[in-house]
């Protein structure tokens, strides 16, 4: 079958797919919209899930937009997939970014205090405390420290995850590491350490023998507090699991 | 609960005390009690977060070695100072003489915890009340006047 026609319309393309069902035309309207998907995932970057993730996410709902578009309804393809783009991204962090499902406006309210606590640690010169966070969010109190408390049901973001300018904290930490390497510690923690990933037990390292604070490692690294405050807990987590296992082994 | 009408700390004790089963995932119910009392002592976002881990620690450590005992928690908050007790009833699956004295009292992860707990908090300790084991941990606001 010979190639089907280019044609300048859109609308057109959508109409001959629709009759022909032709699979290179529709592979190739959704390859000619594919930027449209990884510039939509941009937007839901930085918030704890891996880039890659949204991008797949992105994609699929694409190939969803194109094959459910009706060209008759007057609609431009762009605005119709954008809508399904965006409606799929929203549905992963509802459902897939939390580990433990949180009420939606507690997902919400998360996500507004880890912006708000990088804000306002710049204005005020030091972390903010709950009553200011409130303030600044119109929340209760109550209501910040629940959410804080549920974020440990957010699952924390791949280190290898790119940021908004594409580098990512591994990145961040290969200088991390290379300071490590004269370091002689003994310590049960440092033996401890070896049974996490590299790139944790840099961040461990940081918190617990460097003395950093949460907000100091997360300037180093690029990301927010709350961020390094969840992959201290996972970490933490996985250093207890990790030791009682040898200690059972070695019993 | 309810938002204070007055921010600044309470000059009077606050003391909430907690009974809970012994098993990991009650453990956030300690975790919110200090939390909150973090917040009224008018500590900033990390401090609560650093004592948030070092609850976690302090109980998840002790439940390690007591399981099947109950927790008792006693949180006191005062002048911008949170102190956290917390001791453990044996379970009846427990034979009295197991691992609750000496350095066992923390468990076989006693000096990892010990290290962590240095780092969250400014003052921690284990020791015996009343013939029961005992850690305790307590956390300044960092800037009293703030």
């Amino acid at each position: 079958m010979d190639p089907p026609a280019r044609r300048t319309d859109a609308l057109d393309r959508f109409r001959d797919l629709s009759t022909t069902s032709d699979p290179r035309l529709r592979d190739e309207l959704i390859t000619s919209h594919l930027g449209l998907a990884h510039q939509l995932a941009r937007r839901f970057a930085g918030r704890g899930e891996p880039h890659e993730d949204l991008v797949q996410v992105a994609s699929i709902a694409l190939v969803k937009a194109v094959d459910r578009f009706d060209p008759e309804r007057g609609v431009q393809f762009s605005t119709f997939a954008a809508t399904c783009i965006i409606g799929e991204l929203k549905r992963h962090f509802r459902d897939r970014g939390w580990a433990v499902r949180a009420p939606r406006r507690i997902q919400e309210l998360y996500l507004e205090v880890g912006q708000n606590i990088d804000r306002l640690s710049q204005e005020l010169g030091h972390p903010p405390t709950v009553p200011e966070l409130a303030a600044a969010i119109g929340a209760t109190e109550d209501a910040i420290l629940e959410a804080i408390e549920a974020g440990r049901g957010y699952r924390t973001a791949s280190l290898d995850a790119p940021d908004a300018n594409s580098q990512t904290m591994a990145d961040s930490l290969g200088s991390v590491d290379s300071r490590f390497a004269h370091i002689e510690d003994r310590s049960v923690l440092a033996d401890a350490l070896q049974a996490l990933p590299a790139r944790d037990q840099a961040i461990i390292r940081l918190r617990f023998i460097e003395g950093m604070t949460q907000s100091e490692i997360a300037s180093r690294l690029g990301v927010s507090q709350m961020h390094i405050s969840r992959l201290l807990a996972a970490s933490l987590r996985q250093l207890r699991t990790g030791f009682a296992d040898g200690q059972a082994r070695d019993a | 609960m309810s938002d204070r009408d007055d921010q600044e700390p309470i000059d009077r004790p606050e003391v909430i005390s907690l009974e809970f089963p012994a098993r990991a995932d009650l453990v956030v119910l300690a975790r919110f009690t200090a939390a909150t009392l973090g917040a009224r002592s008018g500590f900033d976002v990390e401090e609560i977060e650093d004592l948030r881990l070092a609850v976690d620690e302090l109980v998840v450590s002790f439940e390690a070695v007591q399981a099947g005992g109950t927790v008792h928690l006693q949180c006191t908050q005062q002048r911008g100072e949170v102190t956290i007790e917390c001791t453990v009833e044996p379970g009846a699956t427990m034979r009295p003489s197991d691992g609750i004295a000496g350095e066992e009292l923390w468990g076989a992860g006693g000096e990892l915890s010990k290290q962590l707990l240095d780092a969250l908090v400014d003052e921690h300790g284990r020791e015996h009340r009343d013939g029961q084991p005992c850690v305790w941990l307590r956390k300044h606001r960092a800037n009293p006047s703030g």
